[in-house]
């Protein structure tokens, strides 16, 4: 009696624990689409100090991360701050390290961090104009990966939802 | 952030090494020169010397360290704070201003469109002015500049490059802003199209120009003067470098409006100003009631003649540099 009674449990305990885990990837889809468009928003708030504010790269981060904020706010912030330290490196250099410590919490996928990337590869270079044609198409390629993600948001959130409920059936079944 | 490191910080990594082992006392650094392949040059207290590699200054040519071009490269973008698109307007210009109000200037290849100059690239050649402050500098002409307690006369201050027309602009411009116990302060604008005068960062003024002052940066003068006037209802407004005829007109719209002018030009004596133009008409019409000539001989702003709108003079130097007033002497520079 008491066997099936912990038989029962860990049926329950495996299918609660896979269902979960269905959840969670199908909210992290919805994460990652939500910090992807926050960081869209926060391109076109950059787009705005650089453009029409004229402002100087550590300046137009500073301010656009302390509006946004968040741990994406957090990233303009530190690499305001270094540009600001002026101790002797590129700004690539710094934008690239600054996105590889970005924490484990942040949902971007790792081609959204390469794109992400990208965008300063060509920052600061050239006049006012070449600044807004490098945030323009970095904001192209933000607005692909905006559009897939909502596109299969229903399916992905169903698919995950639905895989983990059966899968924990599934080993529930299969070890019973 | 010290002096010395605020401007270290602007330079490619090899150049601030050997800045940070030079022990000069950077308050006296004039200038620093970067030329591509040409020695790293320095002036000090008004003489020009070569820096080594190991950070000692040097008058020998062959013991110089030599800037290559990425050294360049690699400073204009610390200059610029990585962000050389903002600085359009100043490079069209060829001067940058930055953080402590050192002056940055550049040449290098011009690109020209319709209208102008549009930019500017490979960026060759910079001299970093280094900014000065010297407070108290104006105390000796003040008297010259006020009519009374409570209003200045308008002034033109006359100096050859070099000699601390500007630095005696910003002191006395500071002085009237804040008032002394003799003069009471009052308010004071000042256009400052080139960044030279209260070396605006971010739109704050590195240097002290008094609490009663407002600044139009990066404005040309002659639009500046107006905007001025009728924004900010100054008592004096103050300019660098005019010259223009378009400076003229707002010089005449500033005086019918019942402020004082006080401004500086490029001349070495009165008879200078009336080879050109523009000044002559200045002299004609007798616009300016006083007028204070620099030259170059001893400290910076050092005063050589006064005189008033007819050609008195009412002050000169002597040999010794200290000033003598000829008050019954009425010598007479022209008109």
């Amino acid at each position: 009696m008491g066997n099936t009674w912990l038989r029962l449990a860990g049926a329950a305990l495996v299918i609660v624990s896979c269902s979960g885990l269905g959840f969670y990837m199908a909210s992290q889809w919805n994460e990652h689409l939500k910090t992807v468009e926050h960081l869209r928003k926060m391109i076109f708030l950059l787009k705005g100090e650089i453009v029409y504010a004229n402002s100087p790269l550590a300046e137009a981060f500073e301010r656009t991360g302390r509006k946004a904020g968040g741990q994406m706010g957090d990233l303009f912030l530190k690499v305001s701050e270094r540009l600001m330290g002026q101790r002797g490196e590129s700004f690539y250099g710094i934008w690239q390290e600054e996105i590889d410590g970005l924490p484990k919490e942040v949902c971007l996928s790792s081609e959204d961090k390469q794109n992400l990337k990208g965008l300063g590869e060509h920052l600061g270079y050239l006049d006012t104009g070449m600044q807004e044609r490098t945030i323009l198409l970095y904001l192209e390629q933000l607005d692909l990966s905006i559009d897939y993600l909502r596109n299969h948001k229903q399916e992905k959130s169903r698919l995950y939802t639905s895989l983990g409920i059966m899968g924990g059936l599934f080993l529930t079944i299969v070890m019973y | 952030m010290e002096r010395k490191d605020e401007l270290i910080n602007l330079f490619s990594k090899n150049v601030r090494e050997i800045l940070n082992k030079v022990a000069l006392n950077f308050d006296e650094v004039q200038e620093i020169r970067l030329r591509v392949a040409a020695p790293l040059m320095l002036v000090y207290r008004n003489e020009e010397y070569y820096l080594t590699g190991s950070g000692n200054i040097s008058k020998k040519l062959e013991e110089a360290y030599h800037i290559t071009k990425n050294e360049l490269k690699e400073t204009m973008e610390y200059m610029s704070n990585y962000s050389l698109y903002a600085f359009e307007e100043e490079l069209k210009q060829g001067f940058l201003t930055v953080q402590g109000g050192h002056r940055i200037g550049i040449a290098g290849k011009t690109i020209l469109d319709e209208s102008g100059i549009k930019t500017m690239k490979y960026i060759s050649f910079i001299n970093i002015r280094l900014s000065h402050q010297v407070k108290g500098c104006a105390s000796p002409i003040l008297p010259f500049v006020y009519k009374n307690q409570r209003e200045v006369c308008h002034t033109l201050i006359i100096s050859p490059p070099r000699c601390g027309k500007t630095t005696l602009l910003r002191d006395l411009i500071r002085q009237i802003s804040d008032g002394t116990r003799e003069f009471e302060g009052m308010n004071v604008g000042v256009v400052d199209e080139r960044s030279e005068i209260g070396a605006c960062y971010q739109g704050a003024p590195q240097n002290d120009l008094g609490i009663r002052t407002d600044i139009l940066d990066c404005c040309p003068k002659a639009k500046g003067m107006m905007m001025l006037i009728r924004t900010m209802s100054p008592r004096v407004i103050a300019v660098d470098e005019v010259g223009s005829r378009e400076d003229l007109d707002a010089i005449e719209y500033v005086m019918n409006c019942g402020c004082k002018l006080i401004a500086t030009v490029h001349g070495s004596s009165i008879e200078d100003l009336r080879q050109k133009p523009v000044l002559r008409t200045l002299l004609e019409e007798r616009i300016f009631e006083r007028y204070i000539v620099l030259n170059n001989l001893g400290r910076i702003g050092n005063i050589d003649q006064i005189f008033d709108s007819r050609g008195t003079q009412l002050y000169q130097a002597n040999i010794f540099g200290t000033g003598v007033r000829p008050d019954r002497q009425e010598s007479r520079a022209y008109g």
